[in-house]
């Protein structure tokens, strides 16, 4: 009996190790994708290509490998491989907590402590090819909170869901949301005068903020044993942080005349402007913003449902490239993210771009303005193995993910029984909301 | 022959504008034109590799292969070759002509929401024919469509269905009331709010499914009383051409009749609205999602015996079976609604491609999921319908659900949704595959007229590319 007891414990314990093993395979130390059509996002498409991956980093690509015969070998004959799609602007997983809509002027809001790494959106997002989000605050504020960087790896905990050591972004916005969260209520602003403004006035705080502490400083330099430190102040503090640089600006803004303000604004107190979100009206004044090294994260072909986006143009993000402007696609939507790829074959339609450029604006340009370009976002030695395979051309409408890995690991499998994620088998919780803050504007 | 060479000219944007003024003049709208070399996708009788399609008077006259049609000798020759020539598509499900600008609500006539039961709203009352939006989906190859009012009530209003062309809302309107729409689930406005809070009927979805039935009732009995009081009528009418006659019996008569008679009987326009549906001549259209929803408005559908055309059933998964006993054709989507937690990424994806395998008549909206969507996007219908060909839809199946299932189901299959002789000449020529979104339209025909394929957003686009 107590033999018994301890076989069966012995069994019961072979489980978790068996898992463990089956996990190990799909880490393996040598992977090799092997004989697809690889499009590089950084360097062309290779026919008959192949990808080695070694500890979770692409170790070499071409038409041959110099991969050990110990690499697990994935035939990829006649399907595409892409680098994993990455989403410049998502809501997602947050759990309807997207706008501190309390003031025009939250900085200090962190989207991190609004994160659920277990929203079926991201899922859904993952077997969609999506493997990097910027999880952004709304667009309620002129200056909102920061946002969280996160590699799509469904089933693992929240901390190793967080891209590591990624750029600081800070969304702020302008146009027709804050204006209107504001001016319902009679608060400043209720115009694009009162939006501006608020932003000036935040930068000028900002200024005395950091002057106080720069003289704090220089008492302490000069071994003041009075000096007192003035208050933290959270506010201050990351409005100060836009100042010194250290942050990413990414701007939620339709009208060409907005960009030209934004610009403006963000010369006179001496930051750059990343990226400007949506941006529907670029092809305006395109050649005037490609200077400032502003990229944009627009949508495809949405326009109609508010003023501002009345003259959005599907030509939009070709137009905007060609005139120098470095352009991304992005969500902004639980819907559209499960689908980034075709909503990239449309610019081959409108507009003509070729399938290189297609394939950048969903993977090497968002990188970029996430400010993780060197990592991500394309299939080059030495960045992370962010790779989906695709059953045919992945700008096509035809188009499935059908393996997606992170970091060399396998999360998405649609070939796999059930949700098709080796690292995932609880309960998925549902956030409800489309996760578009702007969506929500056109009601 | 006045050749169009419809590939080479649309190479320049310069050379485009010409060639589209030159294409919109050219054909007289009664001419003649002969579209030759293209792969027909005729929908009803399968591909034409090299295939000529002849349009006179605005119907289709002849179609088939090269060496079987002959080109007549007036006829403006428009060479397709590497082009693809396919049916007009037909959206099911749009509120075009409703709709401007989304967030402005002076541009919106989407939903009554004085009541529940708004049989007597008629879309062809306010649909606007010089929408912006409508040249915007006509340029990706959309040439009809079925315009529904918005959904927020149990019983919407009554369709129409247009043709996205025409001078005016007289020659856009091909159909007027052909259909009624109706809405019933967790997202149906209640007047009385959800679970009661504002103290008025109804406030649940029994409340609204009860109110549903007494309006269906009170319909029935409206007619019945209608009909005896128009019976009376007649009676009165015969006695007085029988005066002369018969000065007594008309007497007698008199004493006989009730006191309000003499009233003209009171017409009720919102019951009166319910009878064509209530005796199947036109079908209704419910909007419905859950499962255990779309069986309780069946029962309801079945029991006043409407005809029923389903829209929506983006989680009716469990009952795939019973949907395809109701032998009801299904409009399915949006195909990008969101499976349930804890469902499979493609549970709804694939609802197309598994109700057509059980051989339910399927159309496919332009609906999105999340965003604004709606008539801005009545455009993206040819993707949504290759998606759920991505998902196991034949490709034939899928491009039948956007044009003849359509027409068929809104009683337009004799003139529309396919290239057959006799038809309405709405075609399409395209580039390569219509439902691919890489794909390029070319050229669109409404009634046999070439369109100018020019929106507001080609104009913004010309006017900034110089």
């Amino acid at each position: 009996m107590k033999l018994r007891s301890v076989l069966l414990r012995f069994a019961s314990g072979l489980i978790p190790i068996s898992t463990l093993i089956a996990n190990a395979q799909t880490t393996p130390q040598d992977l090799v994708l092997k004989n697809a059509t690889v499009m590089t996002a950084s360097h062309g498409t290779i026919e008959h290509g192949s990808v080695w991956v070694h500890a979770g980093k692409i170790a070499e690509v071409g038409t041959t490998v110099n991969a050990p015969s110990s690499a697990v070998v994935v035939d990829a004959t006649g399907k595409w491989l892409t680098p994993g799609i990455i989403d410049p602007h998502s809501h997602s997983a947050l759990d309807s907590d997207v706008n501190e809509a309390t003031s025009p002027v939250t900085p200090s809001m962190m989207m991190v402590d609004a994160f659920d790494n277990r929203d079926k959106a991201l899922y859904q997002a993952l077997a969609g090819g999506v493997t990097t989000e910027l999880l952004l605050h709304g667009s309620a504020n002129m200056i909102g909170g920061q946002a969280v960087v996160i590699k799509n790896k469904f089933g693992l905990s929240r901390d190793a869901m967080i891209f590591p050591n990624a750029p600081r972004s800070i969304k702020f916005a302008s146009g027709e949301n804050p204006k209107r969260v504001y001016g319902s209520r009679n608060q400043l602003p209720s115009t694009r005068m009162g939006n501006f403004e608020v932003m000036r006035q935040s930068f000028e705080n900002a200024k005395v903020y950091m002057a106080s502490w720069d003289a704090y400083n220089a008492k302490v330099a000069k071994k003041d044993k009075d000096a007192v430190a003035p208050k933290v102040d959270l506010k201050l503090e990351a409005l100060a942080d836009v100042l010194r640089g250290k942050l990413f600006v990414q701007i939620h803004c339709y009208r060409a005349d907005e960009f030209l303000t934004e610009e403006a604004i963000a010369h006179e107190y001496g930051y750059k402007i990343r990226a400007f979100h949506h941006a529907l009206e670029m092809y305006k004044v395109a050649g005037q913003i490609a200077p400032e090294n502003t990229a944009i994260a627009t949508f495809s072909d949405w326009w109609g449902y508010k003023d501002e986006a009345w003259d959005a143009i599907p030509w939009n993000a070709v137009m905007s490239m060609r005139k120098g402007v470095r352009v991304a696609l992005k969500s902004d939507s639980n819907d559209h993210i499960r689908r980034l790829n075709s909503e990239a074959g449309k610019m081959v339609h409108y507009g003509g771009a070729t399938e290189d450029e297609a394939i950048r604006m969903v993977t090497l340009n968002p990188a970029w303005i996430i400010g993780v370009d060197d990592r991500v976002g394309s299939i080059d030695a030495g960045k992370d193995a962010d790779l989906v395979i695709w059953n045919v051309d992945p700008l096509s409408i035809y188009a499935r993910a059908e393996k997606v890995y992170i970091d060399g690991d396998l999360f998405f499998d649609s070939s796999a029984p059930g949700f098709g994620t080796p690292h995932f088998n609880g309960a998925m919780h549902d956030a409800g909301g489309f996760g578009s803050d702007d969506s929500e504007d056109g009601d | 022959m006045n050749n169009l060479k419809v590939a080479s000219l649309l190479l320049l944007p310069a050379m485009f504008a010409v060639a589209q003024m030159k294409t919109a003049a050219a054909p007289k709208p009664n001419g003649t034109i002969a579209i030759t070399g293209g792969k027909l996708l005729t929908v009803s009788h399968g591909t034409i590799e090299n295939g000529v399609l002849i349009i006179a008077n605005g119907k289709i006259t002849a179609v088939g292969a090269a060496d079987k049609v002959s080109v007549p000798s007036d006829a403006t020759v428009v060479d397709a070759r590497g082009m693809t020539v396919y049916p007009g598509l037909i959206d099911p499900d749009s509120t075009l002509g409703l709709t401007e600008v989304g967030s402005d609500q002076n541009s919106n006539d989407l939903s009554e929401p004085s009541d529940e039961i708004m049989p007597h709203m008629h879309v062809a009352d306010a649909f606007h024919g010089e929408t912006e939006l409508i040249p915007v989906a006509r340029l990706n190859g959309v040439t009809n469509a079925v315009v529904a009012p918005g959904t927020e009530d149990s019983v919407a209003g009554q369709d129409i269905f247009i043709q996205l062309a025409g001078r005016d809302r007289e020659a856009m309107i091909l159909g007027r009331d052909v259909a009624l729409a109706m809405n019933y689930g967790a997202e149906q406005r209640r007047r009385g709010g959800r679970g009661g809070a504002r103290g008025e009927f109804p406030s649940t979805r029994m409340g609204l499914i009860t109110q549903l039935r007494q309006n269906l009732l009170d319909a029935q009995h409206y007619e019945a009383s209608r009909d005896a009081a128009e019976k009376k009528k007649d009676k009165a009418a015969d006695k007085e051409a029988n005066k002369g006659s018969d000065k007594d019996a008309d007497k007698s008569s008199d004493k006989g009749t009730d006191k309000g008679s003499d009233k003209p009987f009171e017409r009720d326009l919102k019951m009166e609205a319910l009878l064509p549906y209530l005796h199947g001549q036109r079908p209704v259209v419910i909007g419905v999602y859950e499962s255990y929803d779309i069986e309780t408005i069946m029962k309801v559908a079945q029991e006043f015996h409407l005809k029923v055309i389903l829209n929506h059933v983006t989680h009716s998964q469990e009952i795939l079976d019973e949907i395809a006993a109701w032998k009801v054709p299904v409009i399915v989507g949006p195909i990008y609604d969101f499976p349930r937690a804890n469902e499979r990424f493609d549970a709804v994806y694939t609802l197309p491609a598994e109700l057509a395998k059980r051989g339910v008549k399927i159309a496919i909206s332009s609906a999105e999921a999340g965003g604004p969507g709606g008539a801005h996007s009545v455009r993206n219908l040819p993707y949504a319908a290759g998606f759920a060909a991505a998902y196991g839809l034949p490709y034939d199946e899928a491009l039948k659900a956007i044009t003849l299932n359509v027409a068929e189901m809104f009683g337009y299959g004799d003139k529309l949704g396919s290239l057959d002789v006799g038809k309405t000449a709405n075609v399409v020529i395209a580039n390569g595959d219509p439902l691919d979104v890489r794909t390029d339209v070319k050229q669109v025909y409404i009634d046999g007229v070439a369109q100018p394929m020019v929106s507001r957003q080609t104009r913004l686009r010309d006017e900034y590319s110089q």
